[in-house]
């Protein structure tokens, strides 16, 4: 049934989506700083799992070491170069265009590494389809659903019972107390980038490896996301994670009715309306 | 001689955007990467008229194009009166790939990903505007009235109004000024520099397609504004003339054709980095 | 005055030791993949002309622009070339800035040589644009009679949103239902897309017998995806389709398409191969042929001792007519008329089904 399928082709979208939401909103909501770089870790993190795995490392391995390397280089990135903006006392304005700036580098090392050509993962088990009820689904898709949801809940628990992420989230909710009690906020900022890229790295690996790799790929996500944060209400991870899937799902089902040239511009459209009428969001973190 | 005409022009084009887009996120403070997008309805309102079955000629579309942006513009930065900074950014995105989506997918309105091919010269109220060099005069023309305008606008008390704004929303409303209305009148001002653009453009290369209009056009603008100088005269005119020459100037480097472009892109966003690091006012600015 | 004229005469007409051409092609951004093939089916040409001694003892040039495949990078390559290197011929490809081009060259009266491009409105664009191979409307004619000839009659159109998918998808509307069958449905995917799930559903949908394909990238994951989905209707498209990654996967079997009848003997394959670690596919064997025809063209106008202008290259062009470079072909219009093959990919190969000529 084409609703069905239509249903869990959105349902497994959502899922990766909802891990670089998950991801963006640690960072955000943390040192407020809008970090499109992320869309370029994304990027970066699925065309290093394929270098290594195309020089013979087996795929497990190769997710370990290109989630590791993604973290470093979001860390980089903190320390580097926002945190040196910071002690310049930049505005908001400045540290995006700054963001934008590095997008644009790691995007382009890609495409003149790589080429702009579409590249595929050589694994076979991985295209290899299974029958879920009417529907049918391939192995990395199935994956891709089990490995996002370990993802958001390993997320909230790290959040809610370890000591990081508490001292994460005291940080966020108020980083002048914070610095005056030495929790050290800008040395959390360079943790919270780090499990972010982290955490960015897997969707990066798992979206290319159904769909293929291209190095332009990560803004549109990342675009999508940010809305299903800021819809799901800046802080939430639940909330990112939710809306993204019901996105994804909608834009998916929107097909039934409209032609799918305008699904992503109808959700741009939605989310404007959003931003006129309810900018806090639908779960509003407390 | 062509050849450098047509640089002239197209740099003086995006000499407007660059003012367009310092009013904005340079002086009002209003980041928005949507900018191309209205450039992109100027031209295409342009095209639009001059096309028609009753064509009008190219002057009148320009002004209904410029008044058009003017509304348009003022639509478009409602959102970020309402929502605090970051949130208008992923609002300013979504607005352009919006934007972008109808360029492409409204074929009975925009001709499509076809485009727009055919698009008459324009004529100065009956003078034909036919050669490049005639062009590059108009283009002049138009710029010079844009930086006389702009020039005068920041000397006036709205121009330091807004600059006040700038420096500390709060107090200035504090003291009865309507802030609100500054940065809508602003906006409305950005939107007819990107307006006439867009016309401008349309009439040059006589085909215009969504391609030009694009996220990518949009970072290229704000690349202008930053490098050039944000929030200057001087800064504005800078940046395009410099960004524009830069991929030619690449010709000269020997870089493998095959990475040239992404070689390109790269450059610009070292460029920004640098830049806001470095020296956030840019070459001729204020701090931003 | 005399002398001067006699001078001018002598500077075009022997134009130093080197004649110089333009290409201006998207060599970085999406098009890239493409725009390199076929630069370097043009220098292999010329590259092999000037090894023996170039044309009539002079030697080709041609300076290459990269133009991203956007409308104002080409305007304005367009101009540098004309204005600085006074070039009378320039490559070109990708209709969106072919067509930006058009009057430019009408205008300047430079000849504008088009091997890859091949939307409807290339065919009029132009009286200087030449196009060495026919339109999509031309292919998508054959196509349709083939297969509503092979009894499948009810077809979905998948297509690309730009100016090329855009340009099929209409000819698939107009040719198909001339052919005898009916359209039940349309998608419309992005290029670089390369989720073609929804697509493929919502055409699979309506029941379509065949769905006729008008796409130029992502070809390789739209097979996969329609193998996995485990879709049954013949999937047909035209030159297009004429990816070697796509044909050597085994998801595409089946796949029927039109092809522009062109091959390039085996030797002069290696030799490109060996000189460019890449096969000599489709869009450079394309571009080697109309270097082929431009070169042959020069040496015509050169025996004639004529200056080497737009205008007399577009004349005596025109004048040859007929053409053998990797193929024959024949310019009955600014378009050039091509045998034409229908092939299916079976077992990772591209098989020869039918051979037909052009109307």
């Amino acid at each position: 049934m084409l609703a069905l399928q239509l249903l869990a082709t959105g349902l497994v979208t959502g899922c990766a989506l909802g891990v670089v939401a998950i991801s963006f909103s640690l960072v955000y909501a943390t040192t407020k700083i809008f970090h499109v770089a992320h869309a370029g870790i994304y990027t970066l993190g699925g065309y290093l799992a394929w270098s290594l795995v195309m020089s013979g490392i087996p795929m497990p391995v190769a997710v370990v070491i290109s989630v590791g390397a993604c973290a470093a280089l979001g860390a980089l990135i903190q320390s580097q170069l926002y945190a040196r903006l910071e002690r310049r006392r930049a505005t908001h304005l400045v540290v995006l265009i700054a963001s934008l700036g590095a997008l644009a580098v790691i995007q382009n090392i890609i495409a003149a590494v790589y080429t702009p050509n579409i590249l595929q993962f050589p694994l076979q088990w991985s295209s290899r389809m299974v029958s879920v009820g009417v529907v049918r689904m391939n192995y990395t898709q199935l994956l891709t659903i089990v490995i996002s949801l370990i993802a958001y809940v390993g997320t909230m628990l790290f959040a809610h019972r370890t000591i990081l992420g508490k001292r994460i989230r005291a940080v966020a909710s108020n980083p002048m107390l914070a610095d005056i009690t030495r929790l050290q906020p800008q040395t959390v900022y360079v943790y919270v980038i780090a499990i972010a890229s982290a955490l960015v790295c897997l969707p990066g690996i798992l979206v290319p490896l159904d769909l293929g790799l291209q190095p332009y790929n990560g803004v549109t996500p990342l675009l999508t996301a940010t809305i299903a944060m800021i819809a799901g209400g800046v802080g939430s991870i639940t909330g990112a994670f939710v809306l993204s899937v019901g996105i994804a799902v909608v834009q998916n089902l929107s097909l039934l009715v409209m032609p799918g040239e305008w699904s992503i511009g109808v959700t741009f459209f939605i989310f404007v309306i959003f931003m006129l009428f309810r900018p806090t969001g639908l779960f509003t973190a407390r | 001689m062509d050849f450098l005409f047509s640089y002239i022009v197209l740099a003086e084009i995006y000499v407007l955007l660059g003012l367009s887009t310092n009013l904005l996120v340079g002086i009002v403070g209003i980041f928005s990467v949507s900018q191309a997008a209205v450039f992109g309805v100027g031209a295409y309102l342009v095209a639009h008229f001059t096309m028609a079955t009753d064509p009008l000629s190219f002057i009148p579309s320009m002004v209904i194009a410029a008044v058009c942006c003017v509304a348009l513009n003022i639509l478009v930065t409602l959102p970020s009166l309402r929502v605090s900074g970051d949130y208008f950014v992923v609002t300013s995105f979504g607005i352009q790939l919006l934007a972008t989506a109808v360029f492409t997918n409204w074929t009975a309105g925009t001709g499509g990903a076809n485009g727009l091919p055919g698009i008459p010269p324009p004529d100065l109220f009956g003078l034909p505007i036919e050669t490049t060099p005639q062009y590059a005069w108009l283009c002049t023309g138009a710029v010079v009235l844009g930086c006389l305008g702009f020039f005068l606008i920041m000397r006036a008390p709205f121009g330091r109004l807004l600059r006040a704004i700038r420096e500390d929303e709060t107090a200035v409303a504090a003291a009865g000024k309507n802030v609100l209305r500054a940065k809508v009148s602003a906006a409305a001002l950005a939107g007819a520099f990107a307006g006439t653009a867009g016309g401008l453009y349309a009439a040059f290369l006589s085909f215009i397609d969504p391609s030009s209009f694009d996220l990518d056009a949009s970072i290229l603008l704000l690349t202008m504004v930053v490098v050039g100088g944000a929030r200057t005269l001087a800064g504005s005119i800078i940046g395009p003339f410099l960004l524009l020459a830069l991929p030619q100037l690449l010709t000269l480097v020997d870089i493998p054709t095959t990475i040239a472009a992404a070689a390109r892109q790269l450059i610009y966003g070292l460029l920004l980095i640098m830049f806001m690091l470095f020296r956030p006012q840019g070459l001729a600015g204020e701090r931003l | 005055m005399a002398a001067l004229a006699a001078c001018l005469v002598a500077c075009t007409s022997a134009n130093a030791e080197t004649i110089k051409f333009g290409g201006i092609l998207p060599l970085t951004g999406p098009g890239a993949l493409i725009g390199t093939a076929e630069m370097r089916g043009v220098q292999f040409a010329v590259d092999q002309a000037n090894a023996k001694g170039g044309i009539h003892g002079q030697q080709v040039e041609v300076q290459f622009e990269d133009n991203q495949a956007k409308p104002d990078q080409s305007v304005l390559s367009f101009n540098k070339l004309t204005d600085l290197t006074h070039v009378s011929v320039i490559f070109t490809g990708y209709s969106g800035p072919t067509l930006a081009m058009a009057p430019l060259a009408t205008r300047k009266k430079v000849l504008l040589v088009n091997a890859g491009a091949q939307a409807d409105a290339l065919a009029k664009a132009s009286p200087y644009l030449i196009n060495t191979l026919p339109t999509i409307g031309g292919e998508i004619e054959v196509l349709s009679k083939y297969l509503t000839g092979d009894g499948k009659k009810k077809a979905a159109i998948m297509f690309e949103n730009d100016a090329a998918g855009m340009s099929g998808r209409d000819d698939y509307l107009r040719f198909f239902p001339e052919a005898g069958g009916t359209i039940l449905a349309q998608e419309a995917t992005q290029f670089g897309q390369t989720d073609f799930r929804p697509a493929l559903l919502k055409l699979a949908d309506a029941k379509p017998d065949v769905m006729l394909v008008a796409i130029t990238a992502g070809l390789l994951q739209m097979a996969q995806e329609y193998k996995q989905l485990d879709l049954k209707f013949t999937v047909a498209g035209t030159t297009f389709f004429a990816d070697p990654a796509t044909i050597a996967d085994p998801s595409s079997s089946g796949f029927v398409h039109t092809q522009l009848h062109i091959d390039a003997p085996p030797d002069l394959a290696a030799q490109f191969k060996s000189k460019y670690g890449a096969d000599m596919e489709f869009f450079a064997k394309q571009y080697y042929n109309a270097a082929q025809i431009v070169l042959a063209t020069l040496d015509k106008v050169l025996e004639d001792k004529q200056p080497v202008t737009g205008e007399t290259m577009h004349d005596t062009l025109l004048k040859i007519g007929k053409f053998q470079g990797l193929i024959p072909l024949e310019f009955k219009t600014n378009t050039a008329s091509v045998p034409l093959d229908i092939n299916v990919m079976r077992d990772g190969k591209d098989v020869l089904l039918k051979e037909m000529k052009l109307q």
